[in-house]
């Protein structure tokens, strides 16, 4: 099991942080236009997502996976947008993308007032929290196999 | 969260509020091109104010200090512990009305850096804390200068020289 | 400027009073007063630790809204829990009263700032951190304990749910 990236989008779009670990593969675009599509695709799911589904969603999708990799999403009520990309071995992460909101980013971005809500985080002191947040997770493994 | 029978708003809120005043009080100076030593004198003087009303809260049910190292002792202690939730961790004098206060977790620091990043803003974040010390100091009896230091966040020194009459 | 009446003084109440005091007279009587905008930055920051710490979801609806914000948010901020009252019949406002408001508690207005809204921070907090979970609503003051009422009200009114706009270049 493993993880590839990371990403965390604010309620406009803007991407936040950006973080990679033991992804293999690249889109062949930039960073930032693999952001902005990223974000259009994650928005137009969940749209479409909500017009799909029969009741109310309070809760927005959690995921989706390929024969290759998995996306994991987590959205707060305040738009905050948590993307994790992992090998399709790992299960429901909602809760470990739920801490590292509640435990980085608000710690660390939020209470730091240094750091304005809506630009890329310039922290380190965040980068290194969520750094070591993602290689001290169970389905983390650096090993390529 | 009920204290002696009295409410205390979380936590949190100072945080959040002091947060606020220094954006506010930086903000409103800037306009009049004001330097930064005029925001930081500001908001020591704020603080010096608030340690003042504070310090008459917390030493409500504590008997007389006997000499000026037992009242550094109770601010590095009780008074620290009651707005940081946590003690200073090192109080050193020179027995001369000097005494440097060393806190190695700074709470108002701790979310901003480990390390030497955003090292120029640490200043605006101590001035209200410089204040809270000599206004606590002053409502018990001694006169005093407090300044700051850092060298590596979160920890930082609070310098305390006595002025005596 | 401000007295406090007694040393009974939580950490909010002495903070908010030099704040308010440096800032002078521009701070009067104005409804869009730097406090309220003040009170808006400190919202638009508490409520992700508000929802961090508390795990709320999204509300269903502004009743829920409502309860939330008197039952968790002003308990666990504050260790008050206001009243919902005075519902308007088409649930789009509500006041949220207090028989204590632990901001003023010993706060006397000096006679040269009678009309100080001393409590409207929390107008601004209210505002900042609604319109983060896409509510716009107006929140003011109708009673006030510092103005000689026997309570303090806030009066919250929903004006509109926000849409999430759609990300640039995307038609």
């Amino acid at each position: 099991m493993t993880v590839y990236n990371l990403y965390v989008f604010d309620r406009h779009g803007t991407c936040l942080y950006y973080g990679e670990w033991n992804r293999k593969n690249t889109t062949g675009i930039s960073l930032k236009g693999e952001f902005k599509l990223m974000y259009g695709m994650l928005f137009s799911l969940k749209s479409f997502i909500k017009k799909l589904s029969p009741t109310d969603v309070k809760e927005g999708f959690l995921s989706y996976q390929t024969s290759k990799y998995k996306l994991h999403y987590y959205e707060t009520p305040t738009g905050i947008k948590i993307v994790m990309n992992t090998d399709i071995a790992v299960g429901n992460v909602r809760d470990v993308l739920q801490r590292a909101y509640s435990t980085i980013y608000v710690d660390f971005v939020v209470r730091n007032p240094l750091c304005s809500l809506d630009e890329p985080i310039q922290s380190e002191l965040f980068k290194q929290k969520i750094d070591a947040f993602v290689r001290g997770l169970p389905f983390f493994s650096a090993r390529v196999t | 969260m009920e204290r002696e029978g009295v409410r205390m708003a979380d936590e949190a809120l100072f945080e959040f509020l002091h947060m606020e005043v220094i954006s506010y009080i930086f903000k409103s100076l800037e306009k009049d091109d004001s330097d930064n030593g005029k925001c930081t004198a500001k908001l020591e003087g704020m603080g010096f104010r608030v340690g003042q009303g504070l310090v008459e809260r917390f030493t409500r049910d504590i008997p007389r200090f006997k000499d000026e190292l037992d009242i550094m002792k109770f601010v590095c202690k009780d008074f620290w512990a009651g707005i940081f939730k946590k003690q200073v961790d090192n109080l050193r004098t020179n027995h001369q009305g000097v005494y440097v206060l060393q806190d190695n977790r700074f709470r108002l620091l701790t979310q901003i850096s480990a390390g030497k990043q955003y090292m120029e803003h640490a200043p605006k974040f101590l001035a209200f804390t410089c204040g809270l010390v000599r206004g606590a100091l002053s409502n018990l009896g001694v006169n005093s200068i407090v300044t700051a230091e850092v060298s590596l966040l979160p920890a930082c020194k609070f310098q305390v020289m006595m002025q005596r009459a | 400027m401000l007295r406090t009446e007694s040393t009974k003084i939580n950490l909010m109440r002495p903070l908010g009073q030099p704040a308010l005091a440096c800032a002078g007279y521009r701070w009067r009587e104005n409804y869009y007063s730097h406090q309220r905008r003040g009170g808006y930055n400190i919202g638009v920051r508490i409520i992700e630790d508000f929802l961090a710490r508390t795990n709320v979801g999204r509300c269903h609806d502004f009743r829920e809204t409502a309860d939330v914000i008197s039952k968790n948010a002003f308990k666990l901020y504050l260790g008050v829990t206001p009243t919902v009252t005075n519902w308007s019949p088409a649930g789009d406002e509500f006041s949220l009263q207090l028989d204590s408001n632990p901001l003023a508690e010993f706060v006397e207005l000096p006679d040269n700032h009678t009309g100080l809204s001393y409590s409207s921070l929390l107008c601004g907090v209210l505002r900042g951190a609604l319109e983060m979970v896409q509510m716009a609503v107006d929140v003011r003051i109708v009673q006030d304990t510092l103005q000689g009422d026997l309570q303090t009200e806030l009066r919250l009114r929903f004006l509109r749910r926000i849409e999430e706009s759609m990300p640039a270049g995307e038609e």
